[in-house]
């Protein structure tokens, strides 16, 4: 699904030029789940955002679902992070003027392909009771919980039903026991068949992936488990 | 072609919910943008109206666009040939003018000459063939000097004189033998100042006649003027006498294009050893360079008034993209291109721009509306005035010009928006 071999990310525009990453490689494949964590500032974030397609690596290879999408151009990378990622943030971003079903239906309403209205209903109903909030649809952020304002970001991440979700530190700003219920969700897509890839400080939801990676100052290694 | 009809309808839909979401920036956007709108739409009403005035007066005068107009020597023998030509005609009318006195017998009329009432050319002199002149004779009384207009069919179907009091003239029914005359208004201020008998003189006529004035118009003329049927003018006429060249009279005879009239009457001028002498009326033409400057002058104020309201809507867009910059960057994330984005801040002015001018058209066609039924009719310009179409397209295009031209610098800064935003918030 995802190959990076030899990623290298460089920080210019400073007196000195930073590596963020160094010679990342990283396989990941349909349905699994991986577990990023580091200190803050050791590059986690920039290994999502060159995975996500937000960003582009200075070396290295990138291979989407088979295809070098190393120096794909941003037209291209918009069509693949449509058709292919789900991203989650640690904060919500959810529009406040629109409703749950509304902030779910802007990841369709993207200018990547038209539905009818009708399918796109029931396409972010599907979404939203994947993540066990359809009887909220028609409320707004401002009358939820954070918990539940997370599961509506993970239901946008996935409306398009991608092939890879990124979550970063999507548990950052929840209380243990919501934070379990967001990995709970974020878990279950993966039984679906779609990958995910979690960057996060929590040891315990890091513990529950298929597999953890260590990123200290930009070099990825596997953390072998007892 | 699938793709844009996409993102055509997702620019519209996001663009209309952002403007749902603010409400109120909306609002300030269309306040400043309004007055320029509105501007436009006024310069634009306004020159509308006013063309139609100037071209209203002048086809009260001169005729319709594309009336041809005949004109020739003021000979009995051209009178006859018209008389002759036009008669059963629907597609032309002849007009032979002359001058008539209305009033006191053997007095001098108060308007010698047919000079507009409150004016006095002088009494003029009539030359005869053998070289001896008349002048004015006797005091002055109670008379009116006028311009007499014989008429062989309905000439509102060229001239669009408008019906001031009473009726026009009828010219289905039998002539009668007391000419019915319908007066201008010049005429009919003169008749409304002074008191005179029923009396008419007419060069020529075989006795003095008794006028009825069943009406009057406005033909746009400043002179007193009185139009009377040819028929009944010449039961007190003599064969020969409806022209007299020595006072100067007219005949004139107005065609639709096409009209079959032209050539019989051409023919029988030629055989008449008369020449006849043929115009189109073309107002328009004739007026469009004042016309063009005048829409320049007031196109010019206007603009300047919408660029201020551009420059409110380009103010209020780059404080807005400013507060959505993580919502423009989520967008991008979820795979909205760039391209999108802008759409979407464009969408957003384009949509507040045609508001605003539905705004500014519906309050211009409800104001003129306003005028027209207070003031319209003490001013004739005013009567039965619509709001012309033309204000209405120029409102919509001001309004999606503004919204370009507001949108543009936001919808640009809108697509540069990186992504890496909401990783780093």
């Amino acid at each position: 699904m995802i190959e990076l071999t030899g990623i290298t990310k460089v920080l210019k525009g400073q007196s000195e030029p930073r590596t963020i990453l160094d010679g990342v490689d990283l396989w990941v494949g349909a349905g699994q789940s991986v577990a990023i964590v580091g200190r803050s500032g050791s590059g986690k974030s920039t290994l999502l955002s060159v995975i996500g397609l937000f960003d582009r690596p200075d070396q290295g290879r990138y291979v989407l679902a088979g295809q070098d999408i190393s120096r794909v151009p941003e037209r291209r990378a918009a069509t693949l992070r449509s058709s292919h990622f789900g991203f989650v943030f640690q904060r919500f971003f959810l529009l406040k003027h629109l409703t749950a079903a509304q902030n779910v239906a802007m990841a369709l309403v993207n200018g990547q392909g038209w539905l009818p209205r009708r399918e796109r209903r029931v396409r972010v109903m599907e979404a939203l009771d994947q993540v066990g909030i359809a009887h909220l649809a028609k409320n707004r952020p401002a009358k939820m919980s954070g918990g539940e304002q997370q599961r509506v970001a993970i239901a946008r991440a996935l409306v398009r039903d991608p092939q890879v979700l990124l979550a970063d530190e999507p548990t950052g700003a929840l209380d243990t026991e919501t934070g379990t219920l967001v990995i709970d969700a974020l878990l279950g897509a993966t039984e679906r068949g779609c990958a995910l890839i979690l960057v996060t400080h929590d040891r315990d939801h890091a513990n529950r992936m298929g597999r953890i990676h260590d990123l200290v100052d930009g070099v990825l290694s596997e953390r072998v488990r007892a | 072609m699938r793709r844009l009809s996409g993102r055509f309808r997702s620019s519209l839909i996001i663009g209309v919910q952002g403007i749902r979401a603010r409400k109120l920036r909306t609002l300030l956007s269309m306040v400043s943008l309004f007055l320029g709108v509105l501007a436009v739409v006024v310069v634009q009403a306004g020159a509308s109206i006013a063309e139609r005035a100037l071209l209203a007066d002048l086809e009260l005068t001169f005729g319709y666009d594309g009336t041809r107009m005949i004109g020739m020597p003021t000979e009995q023998k051209a009178a006859d040939a018209v008389l002759a030509s036009v008669k059963g005609s629907s597609s032309a009318v002849a007009s032979i003018g002359m001058q008539g006195i209305i009033g006191e017998p053997g007095v001098r009329p108060v308007n010698e000459g047919g000079s507009p009432i409150d004016q006095d050319w002088g009494g003029s002199q009539v030359c005869f063939a053998d070289g001896h002149c008349e002048g004015p004779t006797g005091p002055k009384g109670a008379a009116v000097e006028l311009r007499l207009t014989a008429l062989t069919g309905d000439i509102r179907q060229f001239r669009p004189f408008r019906t001031v009091s009473g009726t026009w003239l009828d010219f289905t029914t039998v002539p009668s033998m007391a000419p019915r005359l319908v007066l201008n208004k010049e005429a009919a201020k003169g008749f409304t100042r002074y008191q005179v008998p029923a009396e008419m003189r007419v060069r020529g006529a075989s006795a003095n006649l008794t006028p009825r004035f069943i009406g009057v118009v406005d033909d746009g003329s400043g002179e007193p003027r009185a139009y009377v049927r040819s028929d009944e003018l010449a039961t007190w006429l003599p064969p020969g006498k409806l022209v007299d060249p020595n006072v100067g009279g007219e005949i004139n005879v107005m065609l639709k294009p096409g009209s079959p009239v032209e050539q019989v009457l051409r023919a029988k001028l030629k055989a008449a050893g008369l020449e006849m002498y043929v115009t189109d009326v073309n107002n328009r033409k004739e007026q469009e360079d004042q016309l063009r400057l005048m829409r320049l002058l007031f196109f010019s104020m206007a603009g300047l008034v919408l660029l201020i309201g551009v420059a409110g809507i380009l103010n209020v867009g780059l404080a807005t993209v400013g507060e959505r910059v993580e919502e423009f960057a989520l967008r991008r994330a979820v795979g909205t291109p760039r391209s999108l984005l802008a759409g979407i801040v464009l969408a957003e002015t384009l949509l507040t721009g045609l508001l605003t001018a539905a705004a500014a058209i519906g309050a211009s066609a409800l104001a003129l509306k306003a005028v027209v039924m207070l003031a319209g009719n003490s001013h004739p310009i005013l009567d039965n005035v619509q709001f012309p179409w033309q204000a209405g397209v120029a409102g919509i295009l001001a309004g999606l010009v503004a919204g370009i031209l507001g949108g543009f610098i936001p919808a640009l800064r809108a697509a540069g928006i990186p992504i890496a935003t909401v990783m780093r918030a």
